[in-house]
């Protein structure tokens, strides 16, 4: 295959299988951590094993960015296929692997690999990924990946906080969650930054609060509906966005991985998309 | 309507008037301040409307005195969005026409015209269970009208007898007391602290919590337990924690300085905050929208259930214990927001809550919830991203979706709704409605839940009372299981006297 750049991500992009056969991305894994095993999210680990193990485990699992060797070791092989390498990652306020990509990169000298800090997670990443490998020229994609990253927007239910504040990447006075009684939190993610949006007591409430927010946003250049083992309801709000949206616009659905569902925990739902510019 | 009264008798006696015009002012002012319940809120209406005809008058001739009692009424039935007969208001209304009727008999004293007044508040007592089917079937009078008949038995007597004797001793300061518990060896430490850990048991926490101490209240979840409790030697408390777990967010009162700075406030100020504790206003964080939220609620799991959903105070008040109007005041200006939402959570208190925004220097929005249940569906509607307006709105909404079920027992044998109740009976209350009754809470709670048709709902929430063991509120969760398989069940410590169970069905 001769093309003169390639796109890399991690595993936290979510980018469905099709689309790394299809563009050439390549994808490197975060590591989940169940007591002393250690798993490579979506090599060693399925999504589906995952959460059966969740659900055995009598301690949360743990998660860990890539080495710098690890991204290293990926562009030298490219630097061998291809002239430069756009890497787009889960955002650096959220997680290490954004520097590891950086410190990889520096490490082989004479390649261009050009890092971008999405500010984001899932989709999001997934869909940069996707136009980046669409793009004619390195140069190109990092324009398009750069000017989108401001537009990026998460709206998630979480049938708990518990696995995001064991995360450490929220306290329950900032997801609006009390100590004693089971709320249920909107999160939002935007620009870099992780907010409570709203709270309910039942998922019911929950989805057209989802879509009325989404609205907020609209118009939307791409939309993906992401679950935790929730596909129901996943398929319940597909169906309540598509009745708003134009025909273009089509909505992607996938499965959140281990390491993010790690922080998620089961049952999360929720839509990553990009606003229109 | 006692401590409403009691709060105009005390700010009388301080101001050293004799002046009638000042006096009553002064009545219509201190009973608003101390305004407890619908028949105090309303008794202080009365106050201020006899306040209102007797403007600029240093003495009361009889007829004046008679047009008093009857503006007095004008004023009551006018604070009242739906007037009924039958009540403190009706009998309000005959008093003033017979306190009329008889000023204009030649040769009348002021004395005749009390004495008037007082025979038609009777008379209109004795027939207020034939206008309200309730009384009626529980065989009682009205417990307002009837507090009013003895207010001006007590005028007619005062009259009777003269000047300094007719003062009574002046009344124990009830109030402020029975709103904290008082252990019987001494006031010790307030402890507060949570365990963060892994696998809690926290029933045998709980256990051994409760054997170092009073009004032990230990909930919450495997990974996080909520403690709270009365004792001597904190340090042994904290000590047995800390081996179970890591404690975070420790807090020690000493409640002997407490108790005695809550003597020597006003009665009233000192109930802000359940349990006695200072309003905990600057430990939250500042809200984008600079409101704030102030909740009546009572029992230490509620309290804590509010805080935790952002309530920055909370005015301890229950079902017979309601709070006045100056206690939600004190608790609206303690908080530091310049704009107040105010949940009052019981029928019973919506209408003193109303008179907060009046008194107020600050923007106070009160929505009007009337039960527990529908006070925590209005306060996780809150959002503090959102504008006020907005949030009201969705406030207002959650409240209106959440179904109410009050569990406690019949107080006296009673027909009602149709329904033959015995004392003793269990008896579930739907959105406030006596609706069911029976021998236990697992077949009165599953009638309630059929009659709502629970089963197109998500999730009950179970808020168990200090009348209720954790045993029974098991088996009461294992019933309501067992009859809807597709409800979500949580059960909650709420330590709320009065109803051994209330259920939230949303």
């Amino acid at each position: 295959m001769s093309r003169r750049f390639r796109v890399v991500t991690d595993s936290t992009s979510d980018v469905p299988p099709a689309w790394r056969e299809r563009f050439g991305i390549e994808v490197v894994p975060l590591t989940v951590l169940f007591g002393n095993e250690s798993f490579r999210d979506g090599v060693d680990l399925s999504d589906d094993e995952f959460f059966s193990r969740l659900r055995g485990a009598s301690k949360l699992p743990t998660t860990s960015a890539p080495a710098p060797g690890d991204f290293a070791a990926v562009y030298e092989r490219l630097s061998r296929e291809c002239d430069g390498v756009i890497s787009i990652h889960l955002g650096g306020n959220l997680s290490g692997t954004v520097d590891s990509a950086r410190l990889g990169a520096q490490a082989v000298d004479g390649f261009p690999v050009h890092v971008v800090d999405s500010r984001s997670v899932t989709m999001c990443v997934g869909f940069l990924s996707r136009l980046a490998a669409e793009s004619t020229s390195l140069e190109e994609a990092v324009q398009r990946v750069e000017e989108r990253v401001p537009r990026l927007r998460i709206l998630a239910l979480l049938d708990t906080l518990r696995y995001l504040e064991m995360g450490g990447r929220v306290t329950r006075a900032q997801a609006l969650v009390g100590t004693v009684l089971d709320v249920k939190p909107i999160m939002g993610v935007a620009e870099g930054r992780i907010s409570a949006l709203d709270r309910v007591r039942t998922r019911r409430k929950a989805l057209p609060r989802l879509v009325e927010l989404f609205h907020q946003d609209e118009p939307v250049e791409r939309v993906a509906v992401m679950h935790a083992e929730a596909p129901e309801e996943a398929q319940q709000l597909r169906a309540r966005l598509a009745e708003g949206l134009p025909g273009a616009v089509e909505i992607e659905m996938s499965q959140i991985g281990p390491v993010l569902a790690t922080h998620t925990g089961p049952g999360a739902v929720g839509i990553a998309y990009i606003k229109a510019g | 309507m006692l401590l409403t009264l009691q709060s105009a008798v005390e700010d009388i006696k301080e101001s050293h008037t004799t002046e009638v015009s000042k006096i009553a002012r002064i009545a219509a002012h201190g009973s608003l301040m101390g305004a407890r319940g619908n028949s105090g809120v309303i008794l202080s209406q009365i106050f201020r409307g006899f306040g209102n005809a007797v403007q600029q008058k240093s003495e009361l001739d009889p007829a004046e005195l008679a047009q008093a009692f009857e503006e007095a009424a004008n004023a009551a039935y006018r604070a009242v969005i739906k007037p009924t007969e039958g009540t403190i208001l009706s009998v309000a209304r005959e008093a003033g026409r017979s306190a009329v009727a008889a000023a204009h008999e030649a040769g009348v004293t002021p004395a005749d015209v009390i004495k008037a007044a007082a025979a038609g508040a009777k008379v209109a007592v004795e027939r207020t269970p034939s206008q309200l089917k309730i009384l009626q079937e529980a065989g009682v009078v009205d417990a307002g009208g009837y507090g009013l008949q003895i207010m001006l038995e007590g005028m007619v007597r005062s009259v009777e007898e003269t000047g300094a004797d007719a003062l009574a001793p002046p009344p124990p300061r009830v109030a402020a007391q029975s709103a904290l518990e008082l252990p019987e060896e001494g006031w010790g430490y307030c402890t507060e602290f949570l365990i963060r850990g892994e696998a809690l048991d926290v029933e045998r926490l709980r256990e051994e919590i409760a054997a170092l101490g009073n009004s032990a209240l230990v909930v919450g979840e495997p990974d996080l337990v909520k403690v709270h409790v009365h004792t001597d030697d904190p340090s042994r408390v904290i000590a047995l924690a800390s081996s179970h777990g890591r404690i975070d967010r420790l807090s020690v009162g000493d409640m002997s300085s407490q108790h005695q700075r809550i003597r020597q406030e006003s009665s009233v100020g000192a109930q802000v905050a359940a349990g006695g504790r200072p309003p905990q206003a600057a430990a939250q964080p500042a809200r984008a929208n600079g409101v704030g939220l102030v909740t009546v609620v009572s029992g230490p799991g509620l309290v804590e259930i509010f805080r935790g959903l952002g309530a920055d105070a909370t005015v301890e008040g229950g079902q017979t214990m309601n709070p006045s109007t100056q206690d939600m005041l004190a608790a609206v200006e303690s908080v530091p927001y310049d704009e107040v939402v105010l949940l009052p959570n019981n029928r019973n208190v919506v209408l003193a809550a109303a008179q907060v925004p009046g008194l107020s220097g600050k923007r106070v929005h009160v929505v009007p919830t009337e039960s527990v249940p529908q006070g925590i569906a209005a306060i996780v509607a809150f959002n503090p991203e959102r504008p006020v307006d907005q949030n009201l709105q969705e406030m207002r909404k959650a409240a209106g979706h959440v179904q109410t079920i009050e569990v406690t027992h019949a107080v006296r044998d009673s027909r009602s709704n149709g329904l033959r109740v015995k004392k003793g009976d269990v008896i579930a209350l739907i959105n406030d409605k006596l609706k069911h009754a029976g021998a236990d809470y697992g077949s009165v709670v599953r009638a309630a839940l059929d009659g709502i048709k629970a089963a197109d709902y998500e999730l009950v929430t179970i808020y168990r009372g200090l009348q209720a063991t954790d045993v029974e509120a098991e088996k009461l969760s294992e019933a309501i299981r067992g009859r809807f398989p597709g409800l979500e069940v949580e059960l909650q410590a709420g330590g709320q006297e009065h109803y051994p169970f209330i259920l939230s069905v949303e």
